[in-house]
């Protein structure tokens, strides 16, 4: 394999990587703003000044190839003179406003500077000043805050598909914005508050919440679609704050969609049921856990169940159903239920050609290998009972008895008459599989809230019951 | 000397008639060259004898021509361009223009060889947009050889296909830097691209490209008619073939677009023959030897053979040889500031020192000039360009710093004059 | 939308098509043509010329932006930019700038009242051998002194 020196240190590298990766495994961080790895390099930010041996003038680690035998310095006095100059370059017109901006702790603008910028500060002038326009919903823009790294207007027209986020103007007058405050169009808007190493695009939802260096942080996997894609959830005191997307450059690699991003929302909704309820007239009355199990037994011992089991589930609550089910309702059905029209993966589809596929679950594809059927049309039976995960799609039931287990609002399950509260994807563990058949997993990042219980859980809770009445 | 200077452009220069294709067919020889090419020649043969001609682009970068184009790889699928930079201009510069009015088909003529050189069969002109009369009389003549049979299908009888489209900029320095003159070309922003790639192998289109000066190519017809070796005779210094245009401007009599043989004058002579000496009289301050990005030369150091080694060096450059003198009453520091907001005012604003450290530049020597100056402002200045210098992605950054570095290195007491308050605005 | 470009417009855009290998190198040009018909670009101009290249509007914008000679905003009959860079400021062209300013009526980047003149300072034209120099609209006029300035804008006037 080619190697090539970096501060010393021998590293080995394919051709066609750049320095900044091939200095990455030899442990060495260079400072980058335009930089990502996930879009065209423009080298324009001009902060990841190498030193390249035999090359009379600094390079851009980001720009250059390694090559066999390249002996690189990423410390040498004329680096740091560089990046530094580059970093004053950048404050001349910047805010310093880190303590009312939502970036702060988070922010390669601080960080850099930190690591290579001066302390002093050489300049008078007055800082250019810009009027923001709305950009709509997802995105609160700060002009002055802007280095002109073009990361948004890259990530708009190479990622998103649509060149929205443009540079108006050039040289020191350089705006960069949507046209005539045109709201950003594009599905995936929050990723240009990632990319921005800034606080120049923040979101919305996030802004003023919390501080970023206050959030704990747990991998996961989001549930919007059967994409799967990689996510950290941000939380704090049991709430959660924000989802950012994971690298993972099989899946979605730094990227994810609006959808995914905010559908968290739903599970610290003020309508979600917390606790098991029954149906009294129009109205939900609270019950134990004992009165709901029991109601739950005695409906399903009925000669014409239909269980429905969401495909937002993981595998080992759809096993647990699937062995419940078969062990102890022989005669009762078990369907999978979804997304209205992709009832199987065959119908499962790429959505935008970008990330969203057409399933609206995560895990269609792991219901499919426990080899669960899928409802067709309607719901029909005495009773039917339906196990969800918060995001599957209600079919259209009809019956006499409707029990839901799970993650449900109040305004989804007006027909129902028991509900027994489950966890919602950010409350458990567990597994999904996505549309290519990978087989990923979801991590508890919040406690289970009130009085809302894991399914397995439920389902060993009602087989205790069966045997506590056996035995009796 | 300049009188018995063999020259190839500015005899023709003036007259308006001398633009038509019967004048070119009389007077230069017009399209026997091509005509030669295309019939006997490879396209490697023509290759050879640029090579051998040692003509050095006329652009700025002075990158030898014939290498150039050797670096079009032969083998590649992808169609090949020959894109003519006639985007001229870096401040000073204006010899391009005359060659376009007023002979305009050697430059067709120079297209044709060229691109059966590299394997074109589209060249683009890309014009400034400021010229607008210049692409008017250019298409005119285009109009007129596609009408003789000079261009489109089959010229001249041979199997060889060439469309010539000329390409019309909209204001932006920037866009004579070739690949923002290639994304220029494409309908983008003129901001130039990190290279590598370089245009030979990834340029107009993402597809090999030479981009070439409006004269390097003008040049190519007297290349072939005189013989490579020959041409780069005319040249009297090592590694410069031909003739140079010369825009001889500012405070000189009689200025104006000249010609000489490569390396067979001093600056001197440039300004005492052609221009005539100083303008009423004054005495001499400065040159600006090659365009406004070249760092400036004092009176004592214009005995020097103008020509880019010789240049170079004395710590500047021969650049587009656009030479700028500057007599005794010019106030330097006023002259830098109208330099630098030049180069604030055209950075593309792509990277992070020419976009802010220009236009600091820029403020620092307006405080300067108005008094609200401190001391260390001129050390300041200095290290700001230092700090653009050599790190942008483009030329833009060096451009940019060097007229400040050389001013304040030989005009230092005028700055201080402001600084001491001996000096102000008014 | 009601079209903002004439037929003309697109009868010159489909002669130019085939002489470029795809439709987003004519931005520039149809720009050009665009400010033929209109001395200036509307946003619903650089609406139509983005549907007609098959781009966002927005991408129209940033290009036009990019270049001083597309005017975002409109500009008077007579388009006065005198060059000020340094050829033609050792040749005297701030104090006809500053002759301009008096003579009209109006400070550089200004249009007249009567939508006649429009003064711009022009970074160089590339005709320093013949300074002091400005563009009007598309001519450049050459070798300038305040005598031949107030000329031309005599017989500009007189045109009216």
């Amino acid at each position: 394999m080619a190697k090539c020196t970096i501060d010393g240190k021998e590293v080995e590298f394919t051709p066609g990587e750049n320095l900044i990766k091939v200095a990455k495994r030899a442990g060495v961080d260079i400072p980058v703003f335009c930089y990502h790895p996930g879009l065209t390099v423009v080298a324009q930010c001009r902060m990841c000044y190498v030193e390249v041996e035999k090359m009379p003038k600094l390079q851009t680690a980001c720009s250059t190839n390694a090559a066999e035998g390249m002996v690189v310095k990423t410390t040498s006095e004329a680096v740091k003179k560089g990046r530094e100059g580059t970093m004053e370059f950048l404050l001349l017109n910047h805010p310093l406003d880190c303590p009312i901006c939502d970036k702060a702790g988070e922010c390669d603008l601080q960080d850099n500077s930190f690591g290579s910028g001066s302390a002093y500060m050489r300049h008078s002038e007055e800082r250019r000043t810009y009027v923001d326009v709305d950009m709509g919903d997802v995105i609160q823009k700060n002009m002055n805050r802007c280095i002109h790294c073009t990361r948004c207007i890259r990530f708009g027209d190479e990622i998103a598909g649509i060149h929205e986020m443009v540079a108006i103007k050039r040289g020191n007058n350089i705006d960069i914005t949507t046209i005539d405050g045109k709201q950003l169009q594009t599905e995936y808007a929050g990723n240009y508050s990632d990319i921005c190493p800034t606080g120049s695009l923040t979101l919305k939802d996030f802004r003023f919440k919390k501080r970023a260096w206050m959030l704990k942080k747990t991998d996961t996997v989001c549930e919007g679609c059967s994409k799967g894609c990689n996510m950290e959830i941000q939380h704090e005191g049991n709430a959660i704050y924000r989802c950012v997307p994971r690298e993972n450059l099989e899946i979605n690699k730094y990227w994810m969609c609006d959808e995914g991003r905010f559908n968290y929302h739903y599970t610290q909704d003020p309508a979600r049921i917390l606790n098991p309820v029954q149906k009294v007239g129009a109205a939900w009355s609270k019950i134990t856990w004992d009165q709901g199990l029991s109601a739950l037994k005695s409906e399903t011992n009925a000669v014409n169940t239909l269980f429905l089991l969401g495909t937002d589930l993981t595998l080992e609550e759809m096993s647990a159903i699937r062995e419940t089910v078969t062990r102890n309702h022989k005669n009762a059905k078990l369907l999978s239920f979804g997304t209205h029209g992709v009832e199987t993966s065959a119908q499962d589809k790429s959505q935008d050609q970008i990330l969203k596929m057409k399933s609206k679950t995560s895990n269609l594809m792991g219901a499919e290998k426990l080899g669960i059927e899928a409802l067709q049309g309607k719901a029909k039976a005495d009773v039917v009972v339906v196990f969800r995960g918060g995001r599957a799609q209600l079919p259209a039931i009809e019956s006499k008895k409707t029990i839901g287990v799970g993650v449900f609002l109040e305004k989804e399950v007006t027909s129902f008459d028991v509900i027994l509260p489950g966890l919602a994807f950010t409350e458990k563990d567990g597994t999904v599989i996505n549309h290519q058949g990978k087989e990923q997993r979801l991590k508890r990042a919040v406690l289970p809230r009130e009085k809302c219980k894991a399914i397995p859980e439920v389902l060993m809770l009602l087989l205790n019951q069966k045997t506590r009445e056996v035995l009796a | 000397m300049s009188a018995n200077s063999q020259t190839l452009f500015v005899q023709h220069f003036g007259k308006d008639s001398n633009r038509t294709l019967d004048y070119f067919l009389k007077n230069m020889n017009g399209y026997e060259q091509a005509k030669k090419t295309l019939t006997n020649l490879t396209p490697d043969q023509v290759i050879e004898e640029v090579k051998k001609a040692n003509i050095r682009g006329r652009g700025g970068a002075g990158f030898p021509m014939g290498m150039k184009w050797s670096f079009i790889p032969k083998n590649s699928e992808k169609p090949k361009y020959l894109v003519c930079n006639a985007d001229e201009s870096e401040p000073g510069t204006c010899k391009d223009r005359q060659i376009m009015r007023y002979t305009p088909h050697v430059l067709i003529e120079g297209l044709i060889i060229g691109s059966y050189a590299i394997g074109c069969h589209h060249a683009y002109v890309y014009i400034r947009g400021e010229y607008v009369r210049e692409a008017e009389l250019l298409n005119a003549a285009i109009d007129e050889a596609y009408a003789n049979g000079y261009l489109g299908k089959n010229i001249m009888g041979s199997t060889y296909t060439l469309d010539i489209t000329v390409h019309r900029g909209a204001g932006a320095y920037i866009c004579g830097e070739e690949t923002g003159l290639l994304n220029s070309l494409e309908g983008k922003r003129g901001e130039p691209r990190v290279k590598p790639p370089f245009p030979a192998i990834s340029g107009a289109f993402a597809c090999p490209t030479a981009v070439n000066n409006v004269e390097s190519i003008a040049n190519v017809p007297h290349i072939m008619r005189m013989g490579g070796e020959e041409f780069a005779k005319l040249g009297k210094i090592d590694k410069s073939g031909g003739t140079r245009l010369i825009s001889l401007s500012g405070h000189v009599s009689t200025p104006g677009v000249y010609e000489m043989q490569a390396g067979s004058m001093t600056l001197r002579q440039i300004i005492d023959e052609f221009g005539g000496g100083i303008l009423n009289g004054k005495k001499l301050k400065a040159v600006i030897p090659g365009g406004s990005s070249s760092p400036v030369l004092t009176a004592d150091e214009i005995d020097v053979v103008y020509d880019v080694e010789p240049l170079m060096k004395i710590g500047t450059m021969m650049g587009s040889a656009a030479i700028m003198v500057i007599n005794e009453d010019t106030d330097m520091v006023k002259l830098l500031l109208r330099i630098s907001k030049f180069y604030a005012h055209e950075s593309c604003g792509q990277c992070t020192p020419c976009r802010e450290g220009c236009h600091w530049m820029e403020s620092i020597l307006h405080k300067i000039i108005h008094g609200e100056a401190k001391s260390t402002d001129i050390d300041l200045l200095v290290d700001v360009a230092g700090n653009i210098g050599g790190k942008t992605l483009c030329a833009l950054g060096d451009a940019a710093a060097m007229p400040v570095q050389s001013f304040v290195k030989k005009f230092r007491p005028e700055f201080e004059a402001y600084l001491k308050g001996q000096k102000r605005h008014g | 939308m009601e079209k903002q470009l004439s037929n003309k417009f697109y009868e010159a855009m489909k002669k130019l098509e085939p002489r470029y290998p795809n439709k987003k190198a004519l931005i520039l040009p149809a720009l050009h043509e665009a400010q033929k018909e209109w001395g200036w670009l509307p946003k619903e101009v650089l609406a139509e010329i983005g549907e007609y290249i098959g781009v966002h509007a927005a991408q129209i914008r940033e290009v036009a932006s990019f270049y001083t000679m597309y005017n975002l905003n409109p500009v008077g009959k007579n388009h006065l930019r005198i060059c000020t860079n340094v050829a033609c400021c050792l040749r005297g062209a701030d104090d006809l700038m500053s002759y301009a300013e008096r003579k009209l009526g109006i400070k550089c980047g200004e249009t007249t009242s009567d939508g006649m003149f429009t003064l711009s300072e022009e970074e160089c034209l590339g005709a320093c051998t013949t300074a002091p120099a400005m563009m009007a609209n598309d001519d450049y006029v050459e070798n300038l002194d305040i005598n031949s300035l107030n000329a031309y804008i005599e017989k500009v006037k007189n045109e009216r």
